[in-house]
């Protein structure tokens, strides 16, 4: 069970997140063009790499915070975790 | 090539089994092939298998990073089925039940095809009503499918929960008696060996590096053991899709994640259909050794490590005392992970690419051992013709820019609850 | 009666305490603190069970954990366990056990004729056959080969037991209560670190309890029992016994299952069986020892042969001999301890040790005491069917490939050392990639990956010295490092017997002529020829020779077999161990119950239920209650013997004439405050927001960002920058973190806080022409015309002194509104609304009634947001702006989305109004088209219209928009039904909305 460190509340164990996925992925902004393929690349490609992935985690029974994680998707260790806004 | 029969083991127990041929061959690159396929796992063996056998397409390399079937071919729950409710999904699954049915006799090597049956329960009328649906589409699409009530589901697997003390009580369930299972490891084996006599090159050990792409086409593939020259290359390495688009500068609707599944000690035979549960995520089946093989949730974030944490798994064995408390009493053998190609609408990918000569065959979920037979043959098909065949026509990479999706569990982009 | 091979003195066991057993139906007794096996071998039994596959006799080859045979069927407290390893079960009274996997008997075994066919069985022999004719390997064979695998029964009954879980913070976790453990475990706890030691035995002390050491002055066993007693009085020590560490996960996550009762009769009341600890340890120190390694020979699976170091446990653990003239077989020293201790007790062994003319302290004490040893020898097989009672023994040439003439020799048991294999399961489960050590021929942990540290033989360190010197340091060191204490203690002084280099040798070649089978995996019957054919055949990969000879795949997991496995792999590829490599090691180390690793989430609390505040009312009113996600919600109130369809109608006809309630305190409830609230608001839901005023309510629709559906539900301005959100029961959460999401990562500028409030407000839903009578009846200061609240209009009023939260909306179709309160007075408002709508003829309705209300009405719900479809397929586009920007919006302009045929929401009734049509039909235009026959869509829910009293349906069909009017046929193949439908429009009920406004 992967040992989270949430920047609101300190060390928690993984069951009291949830994942939210590629933290890379920027949402397009609102009332812009933006073409087909820039569209669909937000929607659904991911690059899902071997090694250190920055996705996002909810700390969804504790502080309900959204946070990003730096993580290896090879041995799980996680290097870092920030505030949503913060970057990583 | 030998032939696997009753009277040539009888046969060779007389020499000590002492001349057995190989069951393939350890064969080392050459400098240039006319299709290369990368991954050999079960899909790969296959679509090597058809090219040859199909199309005449011989002169063949698959080439391997590991060992043979070491993938999820090697790491899979066995299970065997056409159940869907998509007519692109549910025609091509049917297509491969033909090809399963025939397969023992066809590669002669026997891979144990038990069509045992697959019963998902429904625990709600809300849920018989969404089976229903799901049933009547298989009949219309020619697969078998039965709806049974909560006393016919009892007649079948009487050690599910039919008590009093349950949280979620069977109403009933959708069964495709053609289901079943077969023997993982022996469908690698069966397909390389086949393969291997009619020429192609099984190489294992051997990774790729990087390809050579000039002008928008294939022109090769570089590995650990040396370049190959080459004109067509087959990708089918789910779990590792990721990994190879990233050498070909491409991204690929997949995301790359864990699932486990463990085993319980063998016992006697006690339940005999492969059973899912209806409120919540858990699948069920008793090998021919007596083991119980089980899985259910992914991880539940990317991962590419091949193994687990026991929260997933105590979840999903969670649902499984739920749905027959009598497993309580069981003891967890060995578990396992597999990484799996998430594609973001649960359905694979067999399609040309926008780089000519290099086809592509991922996406699998977890659903990617019963299509071994189906996949390699409409692989075989879209790559010796250059074109898809009817049958993967739905599995288009385009469709995630059309909206034409395969969406089976109405999950979306979330592939880490699917 | 008397035990002809207890021995009086030695031993641990309390021979105050008799505890009498039943073992395949016969009698016998042993004593308090022994094992199942140790009390069977003092009573002489050695034959335990069959094999595998040749259903050869098996009896009892280690005394613990590694015991790849020794299995039974257990019988405890009215139930019966499979596969309980002999060696691990204690003793208690009233035990009974039965042999596993022979018929009819142990002694006579039918299925042993596959020993007789064993020639005709070699490794993967059923891939090349059963193949013919194509339908009988599910018919005939797979059936039969079924049957005849399995080992032992699984009771289907339900579990009785109870398990419980426990999480646990500790500094150090200990895994292993042997010199390492208690050394490291003593030197951390002296120095203030929180530590677990975990001990899978019921014994702490590991090898300290049967080796012949000194330390501090003391037996390494008086050692061990002060250092425990030591430990158990610290504050800062949890000190566990039958508790075995059997997974490392991520992030230093261990996990051990307690067995609590599997050693008494029965559990105790109120007692779990088991108890599963999740640890979270800040350093883990693996200390599991080491197993000892076979000698491979012919026919090496007879009952009597036995590794060394499990017959000396037996002889000083429990004071048993497994044989009266042993025969000791090793290629070490650690088979002269064994024959000392049989020496020392009145017995008479003999050794064979494969080395030519070894020199240490121990053989010249064996030598010393007048055994008999031969060196340059070997066991070429063991003589005897269910029992040794004699080996054929022979010199071996010194390159050891010839063996000399062979001799026989009697014996009753034949003791193997084939040197030791550090037990590094925990290690390399925790990602440490393991390294070779040629100097013990066996792996070793490397570079630790996690806070992890492996000592003592473990680690490959075999002398006691230097084991507990490196473990008094690793716990003072690693304690030190987290505590910042410095108190450490001195290493006590060791006295051990110095030991000589073991002999690389472990296979002992056939003699010419001879085919005896030599077994490496003695559970799963795999020979040292099925390896051989494997590789000839081309299984060379060590996971494709496991595979294909199941190798290590039994329930032993392979703890005594795999490393001779992989040294006869390396030998016969001509590659060195290493370049062969392991199979991965995975968790559980041992088989762990499935009951422990689920603990109390079992039966009805496999999941929670959740119960709106007013389920009481609801139960005692006959609701009849459905599953509605984790919620309980009523369906219909029995009255009298009413079915399903008979009520739900009753209740929906009267919402129709008169008034009804519903609890709909389950929709999700979502309380959202802030300036920018009605921006948000404007960018989630599909239609335009920033208009609402307050004290007014809206239908929205919101998107995933795919453009699919993601959930419906309506938002009421409370005042100025408050709104109040309700979603479907389903997506509640769902919903909830999807606004987080875009609040707190997508759209930070936005001032708006979210907040659940489903269990703050408890909901009833009033709804029929007469809701208006009754609402003003229970809020007469309110002007409850249509003036004073009109349809979607919101106001808070006073419920009989009760604050109260008034909607005009409705899903019903009719004139409705729902009434919110806080949860605590839920029941209070229930009963009101029932007591004062007595008058209006008011009856409660259910979640059947209200499917059949909206379904009707052509509202969409669940069935039809089910995961796939966009706004337009529910007829919802008149929501979607064209304005504004939104959530999902640029998804919704895909070529298959805007496709002129694309499907939409229609109603369908069957040609005779009569038969009622199965949801989930298929809508097909010619029913006797050939299959596949082309489904143009499906029936998506279904009711008996109450308000014109036929059959009406919903369905999602392909151009629906054009298909009104059109004659169909809704095929329902599972139910054997074909019946001729009219398409008609969704809003069968009251098309322009006119009740609801009324």
């Amino acid at each position: 069970m992967l040992h989270i460190k949430c920047p609101h509340c300190g060390m928690r164990s993984q069951n009291e997140f949830s994942y939210g996925g590629d933290a890379t992925v920027k949402r397009p902004e609102l009332n812009k063009e933006i073409s087909d393929q820039d569209w669909d690349n937000f929607v659904y490609y991911r690059k899902s790499l071997r090694g250190k992935h920055k996705e996002l985690w909810q700390h969804i029974s504790g502080c309900r915070q959204w946070i990003k994680v730096e993580r290896d998707t090879a041995t799980h260790e996680i290097f870092k975790t920030v505030k949503a806004h913060e970057d990583i | 090539m030998q032939k696997y029969s009753i009277f040539n083991l009888i046969k060779n127990a007389f020499s000590g089994h002492q001349k057995w041929d190989l069951a393939w061959k350890d064969a080392t690159p050459k400098k240039e092939y006319d299709v290369v396929i990368i991954g050999g796992g079960g899909h790969g063996l296959a679509t090597a298998y058809y090219l040859a056998k199909e199309h005449n397409i011989t002169n063949v390399a698959i080439i391997e990073k590991g060992w043979l079937g070491g993938g999820n071919m090697g790491r899979n729950t066995t299970i065997i089925r056409s159940n869907y409710m998509h007519d692109d999904n549910a025609l091509f699954s049917e297509f491969g039940m033909d090809l399963w049915r025939k397969m023992s006799q066809d590669l002669n090597y026997n891979v144990m095809f038990s069509p045992r049956g697959i019963i998902n329960l429904a625990h709600s009328d809300a849920q018989m009503n969404i089976f229903a649906r799901r049933g009547n589409s298989m009949r219309l699409n020619g697969i078998d499918a039965v709806l049974l009530n909560r006393e016919e589901v009892k007649e079948i697997i009487p050690m599910a929960d039919f008590s009093d003390n349950v949280r979620f009580p069977i109403f009933g369930g959708l069964m495709q008696p053609s289901a079943g299972t077969a023997r993982h490891d022996a469908v690698a084996w069966g397909y390389a060996r086949q393969a291997d006599s009619m020429g192609v090159d099984i190489i294992q050990n051997c990774e790729v590096t990087g390809f050579d792409v000039v002008g928008g086409k294939i022109q090769g593939v570089r590995t650990s053991r040396g370049d190959i020259k080459v004109k067509k290359i087959g990708l089918c390495v789910a779990g590792s899709t990721n990994i190879l688009a990233e050498k070909l500068n491409m991204t690929i609707p997949v995301e790359t994640h864990l699932l486990q599944a463990c085993v319980t000690e063998p016992v006697k035979p006690v339940l005999d259909s492969v059973v899912t549960f209806g409120a919540g995520h858990f699948y069920i089946s008793q090998s021919d050794k007596g083991e119980m093989v089980m899985g259910g949730d992914l991880d539940g974030y990317n991962s590419y490590a091949q193994r687990g944490n026991l929260p997933t798994l105590q979840h999903v064995l969670t649902e499984g005392i739920a749905m027959m408390p009598f497993l309580s009493k069981l003891k967890m053998l060995r578990t396992w992970g597999g990484i799996m190609d998430m594609s973001m609408d649960g359905s694979p990918i067999i399609d040309k690419t926008h780089i000519e000569g290099l086809y592509l065959n991922c996406g699998w979920c977890y659903g990617g051992f019963k299509a071994t037979p189906a996949s390699g043959w409409t692989f075989a098909h879209t790559i010796a013709q250059d074109r898809v065949h009817k049958l993967n026509e739905g599995y288009s990479l385009s469709r995630f820019n059309t909206g034409h999706l395969l969406d089976e569990k109405g999950l979306g982009t979330k592939t880490w609850i699917s | 009666m008397t035990q002809n091979y207890r021995l009086d003195k030695i031993g641990l066991i309390n021979r105050d305490k008799k505890l009498s057993f039943k073992f395949n139906g016969k009698n016998y007794f042993g004593y308090e603190g022994d094992t199942l096996a140790s009390a069977l071998l003092a009573n002489g039994v050695h034959l335990i069970g069959r094999s595998f596959k040749y259903h050869r006799p098996r009896g009892f080859f280690g005394a613990g954990v590694d015991e790849p045979y020794a299995i039974v069927q257990l019988y405890r407290n009215n139930e019966t366990e499979p596969n309980v390893k002999t060696t691990e079960q204690e003793l208690f009274e009233g035990l009974e056990a039965t042999s596993v996997n022979c018929w009819p008997s142990v002694n006579f075994d039918i299925g042993a004729i596959n020993n007789f066919l064993k020639v005709f069985l070699p490794a993967g022999f059923y891939y090349k056959t059963f193949m013919w004719p194509k339908s009988f390997w599910y018919k005939v064979y797979e059936p039969i080969i079924r049957k005849a695998a399995g080992l032992g029964v699984a009771s289907t009954k339900h579990d009785k037991e109870r398990y419980e879980h426990k999480y646990e913070y500790c500094d150090l976790l200990i895994a292993g209560s042997g010199p390492s453990g208690l050394a490291s475990a003593y030197a951390a706890a002296k120095n203030g670190a929180r530590v677990i030691l975990a001990e899978d035995k019921p014994r702490f002390g590991g090898t300290l309890l049967t080796s012949e050491v000194n330390i501090g002055n003391q037996t390494g066993k008086e050692w061990a029992e002060n250092i425990i007693s030591e430990l158990k009085e610290m504050p800062n020590v949890i000190v566990k016994n039958r508790s075995q560490v059997f997974g490392y996960y991520d992030h230093n996550m261990l996990v051990m299952s307690e067995k609590l009762s599997d050693h008494l009769p029965k559990t105790k009341k109120y007692n779990p069986k088991q108890r599963l600890w999740y640890i979270r340890a800040k350093e883990v120190l693996i200390s599991s020892g080491s197993i000892e390694r076979p000698l491979v020979f012919g026919n090496n699976d007879t009952p009597g042969v036995m590794l060394s170091s499990a017959a000396k446990e037996y002889l000083k653990v429990y004071g048993v001999l497994v044989g009266k003239k042993p025969l000791i077989f090793t290629n070490n020293d650690s088979g002269y301890e064994t024959a000392i201790e049989f020496k020392k007790n009145g017995i008479e062994p003999v050794i064979l040790d494969t080395r030519k003319e070894p020199n240490s302290e121990i053989i010249e004490e064996a030598k010393n005491l007048g055994i008999q040893i031969k060196f340059s020898y070997v066991v070429v097989a063991a003589k005897g069917y269910k029992k040794v009672n004699a080996a054929e023994i022979a010199k071996i040439s010194d390159n050891k490939n010839d063996l000399g003439t062979l001799e026989n020799i009697t014996c009753d048991c034949i003791c193997v050392s084939g040197f030791w294999t550090p037990t590094i399961h925990l290690a390399s489960q925790s990602g440490n990639k393991t390294k070779f050590d040629k100097d013990i021929d066996a792996f070793v942990p490397g570079v630790s990956k996690q806070s992890e540290t492996t000592l003592g033989a473990a680690n490959g360190t075999f002398t006691l010295a230097e084991t507990l010197k490196d473990s008094f340091n690793a716990g003072y060191e690693l304690s030190k490092k987290i505590t910042k204490n410095d108190n450490k203690i001195s290493h006590p002084t060791v006295v051990e017997k110095n030991k000589t280099t073991h002999d690389k040798f472990w296979c002992v070649p056939l003699p010419k002529g001879k085919n005896y089978k030599r077994f490496l995996d003695f559970q799963n019957d795999v020979a040292v020829s099925d390896i051989e054919i494997a590789l000839k055949e081309g299984y060379r990969s060590i996971e494709h020779v496991k595979r294909y000879t199941t190798l290590g795949m039994a329930t032993d997991q392979g703890k005594t077999s795999n490393l001779n496995g992989l040294q006869l792999v390396s030998n016969i590829e001509n590659k060195i161990v290493p370049e062969v490599g392991h199979t991965t090691f995975r968790p559980p180390y041992t088989p762990v119950t499935i009951g422990a690793i689920v603990g109390r989430e079992v039966g009805k609390h496999s999941r929670p239920t959740r119960k709106s505040p007013m389920h009481s009312w609801h139960e005692k009113n006959n609701a009849v209650f459905v599953d509605a996600g984790v919620w309980l919600r009523p369906r219909y109130y029995k009255i009298g013997e009413e079915t399903l369809f008979e009520g739900s109608k009753r209740e929906a006809k009267n919402v129709r004439a008169n008034v009804g309630v519903c609890d709909v305190t389950t929709l999700g409830k979502i309380d959202i405050k802030g300036p920018d609230a009605a921006e948000l608001l404007n960018r989630v839901y599909t239609n335009a927001w920033l208009k609402l005023p307050v004290g007014k309510a809206r239908y929205g629709v919101m998107l995933r960002e795919d453009g699919i559906v993601m959930d419906d539900g309506t938002t009421t301005r409370i005042s100025e920058n408050h709104y109040h959100m309700t979603t479907t029961t389903a997506q509640a959460a769902n919903v909830l973190s999807h606004l987080e999401y875009y609040l707190q990562l997508v759209w930070p500028e936005l001032n708006v806080n979210v907040v659940s409030t489903t269990e703050q407000w408890a909901g009833a839903a009033i709804a029929g022409p007469k809701s208006r009578n009754l609402l003003q009846k229970l809020f007469p200061n309110i002007d409850a015309s249509t003036e004073g609240l009109p349809f979607m209009g919101y106001i808070e009023a006073d419920l009989f002194g009760v604050h109260a939260r008034i909607f005009r909306i409705s899903f019903s179709g009719e004139l409705a509104y729902e009434v919110n309160v806080e949860s605590d007075n839920g029941n209070f408002m229930w009963e009101k609304i029932m007591e004062v709508g007595q008058e209006f003829k008011i009856q409660p309705y259910g979640t059947e009634a209200l499917s059949t209300l909206r379904i009707e009405m052509g509202h969409i719900a669940g069935s039809e947001l089910d995961g796939r479809t966009i706004p337009y397929d529910n007829s919802l586009e008149g929501l979607v702006s064209k304005k504004k920007d939104f959530i999902g919006k640029r998804s919704l302009d895909r070529e298959a989305f805007i496709a002129d045929d694309r499907q939409k929401v229609v109603g369908v009734v069957p040609i005779d109004k009569k038969t009622s049509i199965p949801e989930g039909s298929h809508l097909v235009k010619d029913a006797m088209a050939p299959i596949p026959n082309p489904k143009l869509g499906y029936i998506s829910a279904s009711c008996w219209s109450v308000e014109y009293d036929n059959p009406f349906s919903l369905a999602i069909l392909k151009d629906g928009k054009n298909m009104i009017g059109q004659k169909l046929f809704a095929m329902s193949p599972l139910k054997n039904k074909t019946i001729p439908v009219e398409i008609v429009s969704s809003h069968y009920v009251d098309p322009k909305g006119e009740r609801v406004r009324s």
